[in-house]
């Protein structure tokens, strides 16, 4: 940091470690800003698209995730520099708010950089350009509300909400079976949704894994699944018409909080007491066969005496069930939780019509099936698969192809992917920016040359010739003034999005836009970098 | 026969003093003002400031940019003080206020370098800065008397003028008049904390929104808390600060049993206990109960099981806001609960907001609270958002309170500056010099505004001063235009700020530079300056040798 000189020539401290201190200032802060931005965008361009590629990500514990979700891929790198940090955060709320489209944000957002760097060697104020972008943006947001389409589905069909689904996961390790995937996605948020509010509480989808298997054996599971099995090995492993108790309360004499101490000195109070202690579970085995219960399903633990009375009693039983779980099946067999038996009714219970135990191939690993629920709001997408890496990217594939759905449900429009939006936009913002005097056409201009950075990774990626194709698909939007044109990923052989039924979500896009913008204004705001020399 | 040298202050005592110690006090506070310098008006830059911790804060905001500067040096940190009671006074202005007074001092610097004594320049400060202070009173423009509507309205300009110079500034519109909303919710009461400011990550600026009512994010809840209703109209709100647990009455008791057959009752009494609270909170017809302590599954439960909405663990202030909304009052205890400590609201819904789940109290009767729900892009963002919504509340405040404005964009510094320069002529003597360039200082927020937005400033300037010496007065209110990069009518095109936060500005700054003025020798222990090295480079966890020993030099 620059030292302030005295009279004499002496300097002097002003700030505490000034010595410590590094300051970056003026242009050359913006351009180390820049640089740290773009070189965030520049890892994740190449996951973009259905040819995007995984990156394989080693955590600080020798665990290793491979991935090509933007959000994930940033999360894991653990970046330290502040400028890329506010990319990783960017991708995040792009995962919080869509869901979906966390590498394409962070791209658009490296794109706005790289082109903002030009105008600033041009001599053009930082703010201006940031306020040029903003113009843009809108300018780009309001052309794609115009050329979106509404989507017509309803419970019965929908084959439009699969295909969106599908361009989500086709750029996903498991695009193979992309197909079932996005029908089980899709299943299951219609089965979890209020269309009516047009609401959908993604907490009621539980999303569980387990290696083994083939990833076609996915399924979606109207009811809950747990990871448990009964406490007894020689208990029934399927119980039809399951009444269940759904307790919170152990299998075992209650204690009262507050210490106590029993005092015991004579044998017949001994014996006394061991009646007491057997009575106990006596009775609370009976209570739940009492109100009718087939089925107990139990927070805590259970004692051996009681674990064998209840299987003698010829009563199911499912121990140390997470709090979480237990809501979920609570809300799905429509019982309630109780807390402690003298509460048990018969009311209380919930209903499901078949619980079974299932073991997985020659592993001993057995999980348990609660299905037909009395209220099937709450579902769970059993995922299969090779290896844990590929489950645990199934999941994340899922999460994304689910967040599609939900969004589609929030609001029906749709945008046509594979860049045609981005390049319909381009288009209006480049003719949009000779309508603005000043200095911010050129930043305008800019904003619609980092549109197209987007399709051109879509197509670097995908091994074609990015300029050709793109100012082919360009000019064919232009003449024919129809935004459906896109990037030919798969060589399927036409240009046309509707065809290849590439769709993506209205509000995904839109919020793509303005959130890179919003960042990207952030870091050219920035003139002037104080920190410690060790960071 | 050698005079034996008398020590009156202990070895290694810093001590300077006489003129060079001022000029090198006004040359630290010079520094400091060109820290915060480039952060001024709507082209002003950020600041991206790392602390000794590592967390990092990108900020416009004059105070907080100090604050976090870690100043050290004595005479700079007059500086910091001044723009924290600026912040704490007005809530805006804190950089003009610093940049004022570096620039004061600066123009005091060749005086005292001609060996001007610096009380002459003090009181010449002093009087220049009474007559500014008055003239501003003179020029402010009162928005009393108008309907509540206009003055709404007027109360927003000021505040978009506020926010233009922050990060988002693109949606000053926008926020302004939410702010203004939210100032007009709580109404006279002094209670800042009335208006709640939450954050969350995710979503556009514009999909912030406006609670008149009060909003917090979803507490930790047990299992079955998915199972209570997330909505209710009209619903009564009981407010606890009770534990509602399965626990241990006191902490240290003990019970002992002779007899086994005794065991039940305890284990009954105990449960007894809490069943009892649970059903009082039932019986008093409360359809949302909030406690500040924990509520736990046992009770999570019970209220799903008899359709109650309830919230454990709720922070105090939105414990408090709730209370000030719905008009209960929070209880200690669950006993005599009569209907009049019940607040009620005419919605209460639980509401999913980004990656979060809120609960949002809208339409409370007493309607004396409000709360902004704050989105963007990055953490950084929107802890900067709100500070500049900390800004811009603050400035509506005062403005609703003290209802004069003047033009900004720096028309009313130039108008000042003209009418000192004009008085200055009417003096004899040495003071005409100081008022002159006391004057001359004042000039340096349009000339800051048009350096930061990268106009020729003396063009501007030249400009302006023109405006401003036109007899006829009708240049009065003539500033930079930002836009085009020439001169335009502040008042006719919105940009107003409260008259208290310029009168404020002057005040703080004539004080500071007079303060700095004053002071010729300082005397530095060398055990505090050693003591705050150890504690700095304790607190740092790195014990190098390079914390210590610095500063040495320092006169």
């Amino acid at each position: 940091m620059a030292l302030a000189f005295d009279e004499f020539g002496r300097p002097f401290i002003i700030l505490r470690e000034q010595d410590q201190k590094t300051r970056l200032r003026g242009i050359d802060a913006q351009k180390a800003n820049i640089a740290a931005g773009k070189a965030v965008a520049r890892i994740l361009r190449s996951s973009l698209g259905p040819k995007g590629m995984d990156k394989m990500l080693q955590g600080p514990d020798g665990d290793v995730t491979i991935t090509n979700d933007g959000a994930t891929i940033l999360e894991q790198m653990d970046v330290d520099n502040q400028i890329a940090k506010l990319m990783v955060e960017l991708s995040r709320s792009q995962d919080y708010e869509i869901g979906d489209g966390t590498t394409g944000v962070v791209v658009m957002a490296g794109a706005l950089l790289e082109q903002a760097e030009r105008q600033l060697d041009r001599g053009i104020h930082p703010i201006r350009v940031a306020e040029g972008y903003e113009m843009a943006s809108r300018v780009a947001v309001e052309h794609l509300e115009r050329i979106s389409q509404k989507f017509e589905f309803d419970v019965d069909n929908f084959e439009p909400l699969v295909k969106t689904c599908m361009t989500t996961l086709s750029s996903k390790i498991v695009n193979r079976c992309k197909r079932s995937l996005a029908e089980i996605a899709v299943k299951a948020v219609l089965a979890v949704a209020d269309l009516e509010r047009r609401d959908v509480n993604l907490d009621l989808i539980k999303v569980e894994g387990k290696v083994g298997g083939n990833l076609e054996d996915t399924e979606l599971i109207y009811g809950i699944l747990v990871d448990k099995d009964m406490s007894h090995p020689q208990m029934p492993k399927q119980i039809e018409d399951a009444h269940i108790a759904i307790l919170t309360c152990p299998f075992e004499p209650p204690k009262p909080k507050t210490k106590h101490k029993v005092d015991i000195d004579t044998v017949e109070k001994f014996e006394t007491l061991r009646k007491q202690e057997q009575q106990y579970f006596d009775e609370m085995v009976q209570k739940c066969k009492d109100v009718g219960a087939t089925l107990v399903i139990c927070q805590w633990g259970f004692d051996d005496e009681a674990n064998h009375l209840l299987m003698h009693r010829n009563l199911p039983a499912v121990r140390w069930v997470g709090g979480v779980e237990l809501e979920l099946i609570a809300i799905a067999t429509g019982g309630r939780i109780v807390p402690r038996f003298q509460e048990l009714t018969t009311e209380k219970l919930g209903k499901a019509g078949m619980v079974r135990e299932k073991s997985f191939g020659t592993t001993k690993e057995r999980m348990l099936y609660i299905e037909h629920c009395a209220n099937s709001k709450a579902v769970t997408i059993f995922i299969r698969g090779g290896n844990k890496m590929m489950i645990e990217e199934t999941k994340r594939s899922i999460h994304d192809a689910l967040c599609v759905a939900r969004n589609l449900i929030r609001n029906k429009s749709i945008v046509y992917g594979g860049g045609a939006a981005e390049i319909a936009c381009s288009l209006a913002v480049d003719a949009a920016a000779d309508k603005y005097p000043g200095v911010e056409q050129y930043a305008i201009r800019a904003f619609a040359e980092a549109l197209d950075s987007v399709p051109m990774a879509l197509a670097e990626n995908s091994g074609l010739q990015p300029i050709e194709t793109l100012s082919a698909v360009k000019s064919q939007q232009l003449k024919e003034n129809i935004p459906f044109y896109g990037i030919d990923c798969n060589d399927v052989g036409t240009n046309d999005m509707r065809e290849q039924n590439v769709f993506e979500t209205l509000i995904g896009k839109q919020q793509q836009i303005l959130l890179a913008t919003q960042v990207v204004k952030m870091i050219l705001k920035i003139d002037d970098v104080i920190s410690n020399s060790e960071y | 026969m050698i005079q034996p040298q008398i020590i009156l202050l202990k070895e290694g005592t810093d001590t300077s003093q006489g003129k060079a110690q001022l000029l090198s006090n006004i040359n630290s506070v010079t520094a400091v003002g060109d820290v915060v310098r480039t952060t001024l008006g709507p082209r002003g830059m950020d600041k991206l400031i790392h602390d000794d911790k590592g967390s990092v804060t990108i900020s416009n905001d004059g105070a907080t940019i100090l604050k976090l500067l870690d100043i050290v040096h004595p005479a700079a940190k007059i500086l910091v003080d001044i723009a924290k009671s600026q912040d704490s006074e007005v809530g805006d202005g804190t950089t003009t206020v610093v940049l004022l007074a570096a620039e004061f001092l600066k123009e005091a610097k060749p005086f005292v370098e001609d060996g001007v004594h610096s009380q002459n320049l003090i009181r010449s400060y002093r009087t220049a800065s009474t007559l500014a202070i008055e003239k501003v009173k003179e020029l402010a423009v009162s928005i009393e008397g108008k309907s509540v509507e206009e003055k709404k309205g007027l109360l927003a300009k000021c505040a978009a003028t506020t926010l233009s110079s922050k990060l988002i500034g693109g949606e000053k519109e926008f926020f302004a008049t939410m702010v203004v909303d939210a100032v007009m919710a709580i109404g006279d009461d002094d209670r800042l904390n009335l208006i709640g400011i939450k954050k969350v990550p995710g979503g556009n600026m514009r999909d912030s929104f406006l609670v008149d009512g009060v909003a917090f994010k979803k507490t930790f809840s047990y299992a079955g808390f998915e199972q209570q209703p997330k909505k209710f109209l009209n619903p009564k709100i009981l407010l606890l600060n009770i534990e509602l647990e399965l626990k241990s009455e006191k902490e240290n008791a003990e019970i002992r049993l002779s007899d086994p057959s005794q065991y039940q009752s305890i284990v009954d009494a105990e449960w007894n206990i809490i069943y009892d609270k649970l059903d009082k909170c039932v019986e008093s017809g409360a359809k949302v109960v909030l406690s500040r302590l924990a509520i736990g599954d046992l009770a999570t439960q019970y209220f799903a099981d008899r359709d109650i909405f309830c919230a454990g663990r709720v922070a105090e202030e939105d414990l408090n806001r709730v209370a000030a909304a719905a008009g209960g009052t929070v209880q200690t205890s669950v006993n005599n609960i009569i209907p009049e400590v019940l607040g009620t609201c005419e919605i209460f819904e639980e509401k999913q907001v980004g990656g979060e789940r809120f609960n949002i109290f809208s339409g409370c009767p007493s309607g004396r609270t409000a709360t902004i729900v704050l989105r963007g892009g990055a953490d950084q963002f929107i802890e900067e958002a709100e500070r500049s919504l900390h800004d811009a509340i603050m400035i509506v405040r005062r403005a609703v309170k003290n209802s004069t404005v003047v033009p900004g964009g720096g028309a009313i510094d130039m108008e000042i500056s003209k009418y000192l320069r004009q008085h200055s002529r009417t003096i004899a003597g040495k003071s005409q010099l100081f008022i002159n360039s006391y004057a001359k200082a004042l000039e340096v927020i349009p000339r800051q505004l048009c350096d930061n937005a990268g106009f020729d400033a003396t063009d501007v300037l030249n400009k302006l001063r023109q405006k401003h010496a036109m007899q006829s007065g009708e240049g009065a209110s003539y500033g930079v235009d930002i836009n085009t990069g020439g001169i335009a009518d502040s008042f006719a095109n919105f940009v107003w700020e409260p008259a208290v936060v310029k009168i404020n500005a002057i005040n703080a700054a004539t004080e500071a530079a007079c303060l700095i003025l004053s002071v010729d020798e300082t005397v530095k222990n060398p055990k505090s300056e050693s003591a705050q090295g150890d504690a700095a480079a304790g607190a740092m966890g790195r014990g190098r040798g390079g914390g210590r020993g610095r500063g040495m030099r320092r006169r």
